[in-house]
């Protein structure tokens, strides 16, 4: 095993890695950002090295200081978390190049699957299903126009280079085309500094469903079953779960579209943990989508029902380790359910909101995991995305892993920044959601649907009152954590000293 | 004493002496019993003014002095000018509308990137641009004034 590992990410994930480390007795080196001097996977981790300036093409995307920094610590591999520099053959190609182990697939891989375009060609080459769509990039209007037409519209344009929902557009007509490649191919160029647009047909609701994968370096390959990830908004997942209801009502589409992820994953020689994405349509068919090769946000709900530590296993991986167990060893137990918990506005079209966590009360009990990046008095900086914590939970099923969600959301409190706490909610106790009728366009749905929310009086006084309280606090400067009064005895030991 | 206090703009009636039924637990986080029921409110002093969290949902909250006579006095902006804010510190990608130009409901203003997102700004009602004070690639801060329509 590798004797030190620098994490190249920050954030939740930076910390979940930082934590797999410590428990394999590993030591961690993190690297952050001039924004990121305080954050809390710099606080926890064993070393630190500053790699540069608040943007991330500055520092998180500088391949050359990150190999630098791995050399100064004298790391011998680097996990590169999601994002970033995790899907980029061209560092992966460097790192082996420095003799570092980048903890993730080949850079070969990275390139035979990285690009949508060619990922597609390479699944249909191995007999997979696929959404119908341009196989060369279409950033050329009158390539676009005519592409468009031959597929029929409504049609999805999509970064060739693209994860994460940059550079998505959804155009369904033809007086739209223009405008939305000029802004997918910026968005794209921006994101992934190539600007490149390809175009598919769009399926009317369809769920996202996605398998996970793992190959070790002696031939072994396995799949770990599906997540459900049909809950986005602005083309990113918002809310996962593992089983899929869809795969529960058919089930039949586990081992198919696992046997289909693992097709394209030996087509491309494929070795560590990766995301296989598919889309369904109301009929229990499915199309490949495209392929992670990296870990995944949602990871933690496999972890969950299937019992393995994907980090851990990822490390083991790429030192050389066989895989500690086979297809036939895999099991799925219960049910998970994560949220991911942004900091941004849902009332206003989830616009992303920075500013300094004021007061955080972090949820936990029974069957609660919560991977946070934050700690109160923590700036949630400008430059990177809103992702502040993801809450999962586990249960015996689907209504016991979504109450206790709930519960712990009920429990979780954040100031000082606007979260998507409250919409969460709304939407686990809505009736749709609870019988598993979701689809890729459930968020946009649900928003048109949804009144206002109810006006309570009790909450209204409630409210009242504690702002009455407060204001009055205020007046007497009385708001400050030494002056919380704790104790009657000391409350009235300070009113005799005045006295 | 009797005090007013708007929550959502409804207005709540308190007597001084119910706030016996308050307690502040840590600082700015109020435990309030209230007809048995056990509610946990978070004030914030934001740029707008007093908000309140209660379980993941926010209230705007306005505490009335009942010596001050001039409540109410708060102009409301009306139909006539509106101006057109940055939410929160970003770059202006794109200003999609030029001063003279007639707007709908709905129709894109101008594109803002913050957090690696960029956001279309739309115009919640019809009207006209009769200002545009930020450029493409300009570096604004929230509650800048972008553009303003009439």
């Amino acid at each position: 095993m590798f004797g030190k590992v620098l994490v190249a990410n920050r954030g939740e994930i930076a910390v979940r890695i930082i934590r797999a480390l410590r428990e394999m007795k590993i030591p961690s080196v993190a690297v952050f950002s001039d924004a990121d001097r305080g954050a809390l996977h710099v606080r926890l981790a064993d070393e630190a090295e500053h790699i540069g300036p608040s943007p991330s093409a500055d520092s998180y995307l500088r391949v050359d200081r990150i190999l630098e920094a791995a050399k100064k610590h004298g790391a011998e591999a680097i996990h590169p978390g999601y994002g970033f520099l995790s899907e980029n053959a061209e560092f992966a190609a460097a790192c082996a190049e420095a003799g570092i182990v980048f903890i993730g697939p080949s850079a070969d891989s990275i390139r035979r699957l990285g690009s949508k375009t060619a990922a597609r060609i390479l699944a249909k080459q191995a007999g997979a299903p696929v959404v119908p769509g341009s196989e060369e990039p279409a950033t050329e209007i009158e390539t676009a126009r005519a592409l468009a037409r031959k597929i029929g519209y409504p049609v999805l344009l999509k970064a060739a280079a693209g994860g994460g929902g940059k550079g998505v557009r959804r155009v369904n007509a033809e007086s739209e085309l223009a405008s939305a490649i000029r802004d997918a191919s910026s968005e794209a160029e921006r994101a992934f500094h190539n600007g490149e647009i390809y175009i598919e047909m769009l399926l009317e609701k369809p769920r996202h469903i996605e398998i996970q994968i793992a190959g070790d370096h002696h031939g072994n390959l396995v799949h770990l079953g599906e997540r459900e990830c049909s809950l986005q908004r602005r083309h990113q997942k918002i809310v996962e779960e593992c089983p899929s209801p869809f795969v529960q009502k058919h089930p039949g589409v586990r081992a198919a579209m696992g046997e289909a992820a693992l097709k394209i994953a030996r087509a491309a020689g494929y070795s560590n943990l990766g995301t296989v994405e598919f889309l369904t349509d109301s009929r229990g068919n499915f199309f490949f989508l495209e392929v992670n090769t990296r870990l995944q946000v949602e990871h933690p709900v496999t972890e969950l029902v299937t019992g393995y530590d994907l980090v851990q296993l990822q490390l083991r991986i790429a030192a050389g380790e066989a895989l500690p167990f086979a297809q036939k060893d895999v099991a799925w137990r219960g049910w998970a359910m994560e949220c991911r918990v942004c900091a941004e506005d849902p009332d206003n079209q989830f616009f992303p909101s920075a500013g300094r966590i004021d007061q955080l009360r972090e949820p936990s009990g029974p069957g609660v995991r919560l991977d946070s990046g934050v700690y109160p008095g923590w700036t949630v900086p400008l430059e990177y995305d809103s992702l502040l914590a993801k809450l999962v939970t586990w249960g015996p099923d689907r209504n016991t892993a979504i109450q206790r969600l709930q519960r712990a959301l009920n429990e979780y409190a954040i100031t000082g920044v606007e979260t998507n706490i409250a919409f969460f909610q709304e939407i686990l106790g809505d009736r749709e959601f609870r019988a598993g009728n979701i689809s890729t366009e459930f968020v946009a749905d649900f928003l048109a649907r949804r009144g206002p929310p109810e006006p309570s009086p009790k909450l209204d006084a409630a409210v009242a009152l504690a702002a009455l309280a407060h204001s009055r606090n205020v007046r007497r400067g009385a708001t400050d954590a030494s002056k919380v009064e704790t104790s009657r005895w000391l409350a009235e030991g300070r009113g005799q000293l005045l006295r | 004493m009797k005090w007013q206090v708007a929550v959502d703009g409804r207005t709540i009636e308190i007597d001084s002496e119910q706030l016996g039924a308050v307690r502040q637990v840590e600082p700015g986080v109020y435990s309030v019993l209230l007809d048995g029921a056990s509610h946990e409110v978070r004030l914030i002093e934001t740029s707008q003014g007093l908000s309140a969290e209660v379980g993941g949902r926010r209230f705007a909250v306005e505490v009335r002095d009942p010596r001050d006579t001039s409540r109410g006095s708060r102009a409301s902006l009306g139909s006539g000018r509106q101006n057109v804010a940055a939410p929160m510190p970003g770059k202006v990608v794109r200003v999609l509308v030029n001063v003279g130009d007639s707007v709908d409901v709905g129709q894109g203003l101008i594109v803002v990137e913050a957090m690696k997102m960029q956001n279309e700004m739309k115009a919640t009602r019809p009207g006209r641009v009769i200002e545009v004070r930020a450029g493409a690639g300009e570096t604004v801060g929230a509650g800048d004034t972008l553009l303003i329509l009439e």
